[in-house]
């Protein structure tokens, strides 16, 4: 569906794009995840040709982004839908007006317009609202109007820059609800840019990780989380404080976090442990959990030894203080 | 006060009152139509400026620069020179150099660079997501520039339309120069060279009346579309 190659880009003499390679099938949901200023808004609007790029290759359907004519380009941005942090909506229309704007761009007719913009506020869950103006809106409905906009064309792609950053964790849920729907109901294909690892574990299939335009990591979402490299370990590392002893983080994969691992151990070893804290998380389809335990030094062999028996995802913890730093952590 | 002065005053205003009413409507006809004139070409020199603008649609700084001077340039004759500066120019338009027409010409040509440069000003305070989130569906630049840009820029061009009727009603007085006519003129042939000082007050009078009434209109069409 979409493939980058070697994608090289620069604003002047800064290069904010560095070799990027990556591939996103159709009907997958693709998470462009980094911190601000990490170059995956401008990585994002490569692939509709908003920023152009300097060398490599973005091809969207076998076509090559860059090789299009100017009304090429506005053809194939219409087969692909986009949603704003901002949500970027027209303050001076209402939301029917809104989503049937990229209709009417088109010129479809107008009976057919009527008929288009209300099955989209239906699918967004806004169709009492279609007379309603923007400013009476609250950001969820705004960014669903958002959503039913970039549907308008019938897309093949939804591009989504940080849809949900702008809103509270509740309606990012409910946002992020809508777009599973869609990307289930229509296939759709969706590649999003994001900081928030919640939206990344819920919604995203695979995932590019980007710092300074340079990928750090990429794969599925499920397998980076639980083997983190040191650059996603920054993202996503909670702060809890840790107690003196050694922290290690048990993550779980698929269903072991059914069974009751650490009472096992505890028993099976004879030792021991203090819980720290934990979470489970609702990943793309599963449920992935962790939970920091807190081990005596003494019985850290021990435990590691059991650990790496059972095959379990673990990594000991940084907290300043740790008097083995010489046990490194191993999948 | 003394019945003989006010029967004074009436006399002398009933004398006068044809010509401050066709002052006015000169006036009127003068600003009408050059606020009107100089909105449409504003209009187009500023399509062209937010296209060239280095943060325009489609950037084109060497273009825009031109663009940019020539404005500047227009903008920066005194006015009463550049209606006499171009007298030639309104010959050719009208074929005429006096009167109210020879005066449209002119306010026009002074008013137009001013248009753009508001036109200009009200696109490019136009939300950014916005542009762009019609070009993420597809939008070519002159839909953006009429069917975004325009129509979400409306209010505060109405806004400044009401700004540039209120300077050329001001520019119009000096239109007398060329035998342009209209309430300033006639303020200042009765009032400054015949030492009547009642008519200038009347001219005066309905020239602010004007102004007011203006800007309340431009007000109310704000308040009703924003």
């Amino acid at each position: 569906m979409i493939k980058i190659t070697n994608l090289y880009k620069n604003f002047g003499p800064q290069t904010v794009l560095s070799d990027i390679n990556m591939h996103v099938a159709p009907g997958e949901i693709f998470g462009i995840v980094g911190h601000s200023g990490a170059g995956k808004s401008t990585l994002l609007r490569c692939l509709n040709g908003l920023e152009g790029y300097d060398s490599g290759s973005v091809k969207i359907m076998d076509r090559e982004v860059k090789d299009f004519s100017r009304d090429g380009l506005l053809e194939l941005r219409s087969e692909m839908g986009m949603v704003f942090q901002t949500f970027n909506l027209m303050s001076r229309k209402n939301v029917f007006e809104n989503v049937a704007f990229p209709l009417q761009i088109w010129k479809h007719p107008t009976a057919h317009i009527q008929e288009r913009v209300m099955e989209l506020l239906a699918l967004v869950g806004l169709e009492s609202k279609s007379h309603e103006r923007i400013g009476n809106l609250s950001g969820g409905q705004k960014q669903r109007v958002g959503i039913a906009r970039a549907l308008a064309l019938n897309p093949k792609i939804l591009l989504c820059d940080e849809a949900t950053s702008a809103l509270d964790p509740k309606t990012t849920g409910s946002i992020l609800d809508l777009l599973d729907d869609i990307n289930q109901r229509l296939r759709l294909t969706i590649v999003l840019v994001t900081h928030q690892m919640e939206v990344v574990k819920r919604l995203c299939h695979r995932l590019l990780l980007l710092d300074g335009g340079v990928t750090q990591a990429m794969g599925q979402t499920e397998d980076l989380f639980l083997s983190p490299p040191e650059n996603l370990k920054k993202l996503i590392d909670e702060d809890y404080m840790l107690i003196p002893g050694i922290n290690i983080r048990l993550m779980f994969p698929r269903n072991v976090s059914q069974d009751s691992i650490v009472t096992r151990m505890a028993r099976e070893l004879g030792v021991d442990f203090s819980i720290v804290g934990g979470k489970l998380e609702r990943y793309h389809d599963d449920i992935l959990g962790f939970l920091i335990i807190n081990v005596q030094p003494e019985h850290l062999e021990r435990t590691i030894g059991y650990l790496k028996k059972q095959k379990l995802h673990w990594q000991l913890m940084e907290d300043g203080n740790n008097p083995y730093p010489h046990v490194a952590p191993e999948v | 006060m003394d019945q003989s002065v006010i029967n004074k005053l009436l006399e002398n205003f009933l004398y006068v009152a044809p010509e401050l009413w066709e002052g006015t409507l000169d006036t009127l006809v003068m600003v009408l139509v050059s606020t009107g004139l100089s909105l449409v070409l504003g209009f187009i020199l500023a399509t062209f400026m937010i296209l060239t603008n280095p943060q325009g649609l489609n950037p084109r700084p060497r273009v825009y620069n031109v663009l940019d001077v020539v404005v500047n340039l227009l903008r920066s004759f005194p006015f009463i020179i550049l209606l006499i500066a171009i007298i030639p120019f309104t010959r050719l338009v009208v074929g005429t150099t006096i009167g109210s027409a020879a005066a449209i010409v002119p306010l026009t040509v002074a008013a137009a660079p001013f248009a753009a440069r508001i036109l200009e000003g009200s696109f490019l305070e136009v939300d950014r997501g916005v542009v762009e989130a019609a070009r993420s569906f597809g939008a070519g630049d002159l839909q953006i520039i009429f069917r975004v840009l325009l129509p979400e820029a409306m209010p505060a061009i109405i806004l400044n339309a009401a700004v540039i009727g209120i300077t050329l009603l001001g520019y119009s007085a000096m239109a007398g120069i060329v035998g342009g006519g209209g309430l300033g003129d006639l303020a200042i042939k009765y009032g400054y060279n015949r030492f009547q000082a009642d008519v200038m007050i009347y001219s005066v009078i309905i020239l602010v009346i004007m102004v007011q009434f203006m800007q309340s209109l431009g007000n109310y069409f704000y308040k009703k579309i924003r």
